[in-house]
């Protein structure tokens, strides 16, 4: 298995005045209850029913959203950088995407952390659902 | 599953490998470490979108490029901010001190580097203000932004109005406020008492309302009062504060005495404040009367109009509508002879700083400020490469560093304090530089521009240039900080360091090398084909030839009291009483009274034609006319063809005219003119047209304002006697001695008529000095900062190609030592030199063609002249780049190669 490249680390310690710890974005405060982005909770989403390459997350999170959202390639590709720095997805290494294709795509996956982060902010999702169907925002599902 | 799969890839054709080198170009904007991570998963992602919108179809491909491309900009600029440091990092005042040590320790290269800074931001800073103050700054008084000028245009002639038609269209304006009316003369005004100097004032007939119109009262004494305007009413005069000084030295009792104005009494009532010269440069104000304001008779008199543009107002709206509300007055009556035959009609609202430097002003003002900025950004190559330099000595000392764990955005902020204090520093010699040199031009235009000197033409340092030269400032502490920055930032400490130093910046500062010198070539070409055709301009101005010989010749103006002189056959006896009364004096060669007869701003007259010809889409002939007492020989203006004008040529007798050549040819190109029939509209005998003959062709004289396209010899001249004017020049030659034929033309003038006074007399070289001197002054002004441009250039470009070549010194060496010839090495680099050099023409070119188009657009300039300017030009860069590689490559070669290999 091919080692996968980590992001680069500075130095702390080697001038005076170290830089402090800048506040990490939302991706590792979600476990604080912090919600996640729209966009990096619709990659969480489809990475949540298994690995997937970039293009298929796109496709995915369009094909869910009914073509509402349609994440860019940077876009995708920052969210990513965050959701990796922030220890959430992994890159996992390229492969082709299927027996008969030539080209590797490498492929992304949610950590057991990223599962725990997805999971609370989809709670946190629910409890709002519930709220707004209680204040009549929204009808209730109907059971049949 | 299917979504997850790509396109299977068909062989990418030539839209999809431009389209993905495109977007792997622009992904180049996001931070290396995001594209070491990221890069190939992006590319890879974009191709299989790619593929499926190409299953879609064309729309969707075009959407799809559009899109990811505007996306990877904004999130690659996200992504650079987001990897700042937070700002408590980036400020650390040990980097500043160690920035002021390194200059300190640096006495020569900090010296040098101020100059060039001071030197191109001053040139820059100097150039806005100017430009600005004299084109653009709203003139000072209250609410002067929305005070505008209004300019009647027929058939693209920019004219004054006619004052009935205003009349009419007065009372219907609704986009302007405060809307007056003004006349322009010059006037002598002498002591009541007699005696004591006499003084030419340009004086300004304006409606009693105008005081209040513009805000400002007097200082001293009272404003106009309605009854000031009344027919009959009591003669009264509103002083400036510079006549007030000059003429009375300031006296505090000046309000309530009495002075001669051409010859009448007239009461003064009050002075202006300092400063206040509306609508131009007024030295005195008197009452414009009502039988102006309120005309009824078109053709009688001509006026200008200013307004304040109404609350929510724009500028367009009142063009508008002013332009329908005169079409509709035009209309309403029958024309008159000093309307234009022509359909196009118009009214222009400007500004009067606009207004007063005409439709070439915003060319002028973006042609030289473009010119400015250039010199900083030569200035700027010129420091960056020695900023550059400095660095690749410093190379080991940043590998040390980096190497040691130092960021790369801490460098690169530690590079950036240089810069900054250099050019903060030089910033600041820049804005006293300008400050001085705003300072000179003020007083040498108060000095010498008497008279010529809009009262909005007061330079100086003030909020506009300040804001400039801090925007000046910035721009150039962020190009100069980004170079060092990445310079800073892309040191590879690794190779630098297995090296000891001796590589010399490596592959990125070649590049940043072969950059500075294509700018360079590219700025000094543009700069020196501005300045040569500057120069160009200069030398005309300053040799420009009248067109007739002005050897001792002088010249006076007098204007008779309308009242006294109330008839044209009163005006033309007075003009022949004084044409043989200077005759008979000895000291006086020759004599010529003169006057411009043409209508309008412009003062060229239409033509027809006896044969009824028109010209091509209805537009109007026209030509300068000239109506002349005396024979144009005397002036040195030859007869070409038939005969001159002879006493004969008087009132009652069949009316003729003489052209010039340039007329000739255009109006009778092929043929002669001698024998045609032309009719002047609005001159005659009587007003009305009359048919004259022509009976002779004289040689050209330039006639129009030099930075007017409306500058041309073609004229017309029509004997004085079978014409009206209001007032004349006497031009008189005389033998020797000036002060001789001055005494004479005052004992002709007092015999005639004791009460008319003429204007001081000057020599006409006078006259053309002081009509040249602003394009002359700012010709010479300029060609100083071009002085400046030229040194920077000739040194800077040796200084770019001594480094480039410099770095290349071990190069050199290994390729002499594995057997390269000295002659192949000086092809290599006489040969890359010449890339870069054309790399340098090919930016300039488009350049230099806005340049010349923009400057044939004030100053015409023949095709021919302009195109070999620019060959010269090139050649000139050619020379100068090639010298400038030739002599570091001959001493690159004088190094042993033993000796180059081991160079640093």
């Amino acid at each position: 298995m091919r080692r996968v490249r980590r992001p680069r680390q500075e130095c702390e310690t080697c001038v005076r005045g170290a830089r402090s710890p800048r506040m990490s974005s939302t991706p590792e405060g979600a476990a604080t209850g912090a919600p996640l982005r729209p966009v990096e909770f619709e990659i969480l989403l489809a990475l949540a029913q298994g690995e997937r390459h970039g293009y298929a997350i796109i496709r995915e999170v369009e094909e869910r959203s009914e073509g509402a959202i349609r994440l860019e390639t940077g876009t995708l590709y920052r969210a990513l950088h965050r959701l990796v720095q922030g220890g959430i997805v992994t890159p996992i290494e390229r492969r082709a995407t299927d027996e008969s294709d030539d080209e590797r795509r490498r492929y992304y996956a949610l950590t057991p952390q990223g599962r725990l982060v997805a999971a609370a902010e989809a709670a946190r999702l629910a409890r709002l659902v519930a709220a707004a169907q209680a204040a009549q925002l929204i009808p209730w599902p109907v059971i049949p | 599953m299917s979504t997850d799969r790509p396109m299977r890839p068909g062989s990418p054709d030539r839209t999809e490998r431009f389209v993905r080198g495109l977007y792997r170009l622009l992904r180049r904007a996001y931070p290396r470490s995001f594209r070491d991570d990221f890069g190939r998963d992006m590319d890879e992602t974009f191709a299989d979108q790619w593929r499926a919108a190409r299953a879609r179809g064309e729309w969707s491909m075009a959407r799809l490029a559009i899109v990811t491309m505007t996306d990877t900009i904004a999130e690659a600029t996200r992504a650079r901010m987001t990897s700042l440091p937070a700002p408590s990092d980036m400020l650390h005042l040990q980097d500043v001190r160690y920035a002021f040590r390194l200059l300190a320790r640096s006495p020569f290269f900090t010296l040098l580097t101020l100059v060039v800074l001071a030197g191109g931001m001053g040139v820059t800073v100097f150039t806005f203000s100017f430009l600005y103050t004299a084109m653009l700054r709203p003139i000072p008084l209250s609410g002067g932004e929305r005070i505008v000028r209004l300019q009647a245009v027929e058939d693209g002639s920019v004219r004054s109005f006619d004052a009935a038609d205003f009349a009419r269209m007065r009372p219907q304006i609704a986009t302007l406020s405060d809307v007056g009316l003004w006349n322009s003369r010059d006037v002598v005004m002498g002591s009541a008492e007699g005696g004591g100097a006499r003084r030419v004032l340009e004086t300004t007939a304006v409606e009693w309302t105008l005081f209040d119109a513009t805000r400002t009262p007097p200082a001293l004494g009272r404003a106009f009062r309605p009854d000031d305007e009344a027919p009959g009413a009591a003669p009264v005069i509103v002083l400036s504060h510079r006549t007030w000084i000059l003429a009375f030295g300031g006296d505090s009792t000046v309000v309530g005495r009495r002075v001669l104005l051409n010859g009448v009494s007239t009461e003064v009532v009050g002075v202006m404040p300092p400063g206040y010269g509306f609508p131009v440069a007024a030295d005195s104000w008197v009452p414009l009367g009502s039988a102006v304001r309120e005309a009824t008779e078109p053709g009688r008199y001509a006026v200008s109009a200013f307004g304040r543009l109404a609350d929510g107002a724009t500028r367009e709206q009142a063009s508008q509508e002013l332009e329908t509300l005169l079409r509709r007055a035009r209309s309403d009556r029958p024309p008159v002879a000093a309307d234009s035959s022509g359909t196009r009609l118009g009214v222009l609202v400007r500004s009067f700083p606009m207004a007063q430097m005409g439709d070439e002003g915003p060319y002028v003002f973006g042609l030289l400020n473009l010119m400015a900025v250039l010199i900083l950004l030569l200035a700027c190559v010129n420091v960056a490469n020695l900023l550059l330099a400095r660095a690749n000595e410093r190379s080991r000392e940043l590998a040390v560093r980096l190497a040691l764990g130092a960021s790369r955005a801490r460098l690169a902020m530690q590079a950036l304090w240089e810069p900054v204090a250099l050019v903060t520093i030089g910033g600041g010699l820049a804005t006293a530089l300008a400050a001085w040199g705003l300072g000179v031009v003020n007083r040498w235009a108060q000095q010498h521009m008497e008279g010529n000197l809009a009262f909005w033409w007061v330079w100086g340092m003030d909020t506009p240039t300040i804001i400039a030269a801090g925007g000046f400032m910035t721009v150039t502490i962020a190009a100069l900080g980004g170079v060092m920055a990445v310079r800073a930032t892309s040191t590879r400490f690794h190779e630098v360091l297995r090296d000891s130093g001796t590589r010399a910046g490596g592959r990125g500062a070649g590049r940043a090398a072969r950059a500075l010198v294509v700018t360079q070539v590219a700025t000094v070409t543009v700069l020196l084909f501005f300045g040569v055709l500057s120069g160009i301009a200069a030398h005309r101005f300053a040799n420009m030839n009248p067109g007739y010989d002005t050897t001792r010749l002088l010249a006076s103006s007098v204007e008779p009291e309308a009242a006294r002189y109330a008839t044209t056959d009163a005006r033309r006896a007075l003009w022949t009483r004084l044409y043989d009364g200077m005759s008979a004096w000895p000291e006086v060669e020759h004599v010529v009274v003169r006057a411009r007869l043409g209508e309008g701003d412009d003062e060229s007259g239409a033509l027809e034609f006896g044969d009824g010809r028109t010209l091509a889409a209805g537009a109007t002939p026209r030509a300068w006319v000239q109506g002349v007492l005396g024979s144009l020989e005397a002036l040195g203006i030859a007869t070409l063809e038939g005969r001159p004008l002879t006493p004969g040529d008087r009132a009652g007798q069949a009316g003729v005219a003489l052209v010039s050549r340039a007329a000739a040819q255009r109006y009778w190109p092929g043929k002669s003119p001698v024998g045609e029939r032309v009719r002047l509209p609005g001159t005659g005998e009587t007003g009305e047209d009359t048919w004259r003959t022509i009976v002779g062709v004289v040689d050209d004289v330039m006639y129009g304002d030099e930075f007017s396209r409306d500058r041309s010899a073609v004229a017309v001249y029509v004997p004085l006697t079978q014409h009206d004017a209001e007032w004349v020049t006497l031009l008189f030659r005389h033998r020797g001695d000036a002060a001789a034929a001055q005494a004479a033309l005052h004992t002709t003038v007092t015999t005639v008529d004791p009460q008319l006074v003429p204007s001081r007399v000057s020599t006409y070289d006078e006259i053309l000095e002081k009509s040249a001197l602003i394009a002359r002054s700012v010709s010479r002004l300029f060609a100083i900062c071009f002085a400046f441009a030229l040194l920077l250039a000739v040194s800077g470009t040796y200084g770019l190609m001594a480094r480039s070549i410099g770095m290349r010194t071990r190069e050199i060496g290994v390729r002499r030592a594995l057997g390269a010839s000295d002659r192949s090495i000086q092809q290599l680099l006489l040969g890359q030199g010449g890339r870069q050099l054309g790399i340098g023409a090919v930016v300039a070119l488009p350049l230099m063609v806005l340049v010349g188009l923009a400057f044939a657009r004030f100053f015409p300039i023949a095709p021919w002249l302009a195109l070999s300017t620019g060959v010269g030009v090139s050649l000139a860069i050619v020379a100068v780049v090639l010298a400038a590689t030739w002599i570091p490559t001959r001493r690159a070669l004088a190094v042993a190669p033993r000796d180059a290999l081991f160079r640093e």
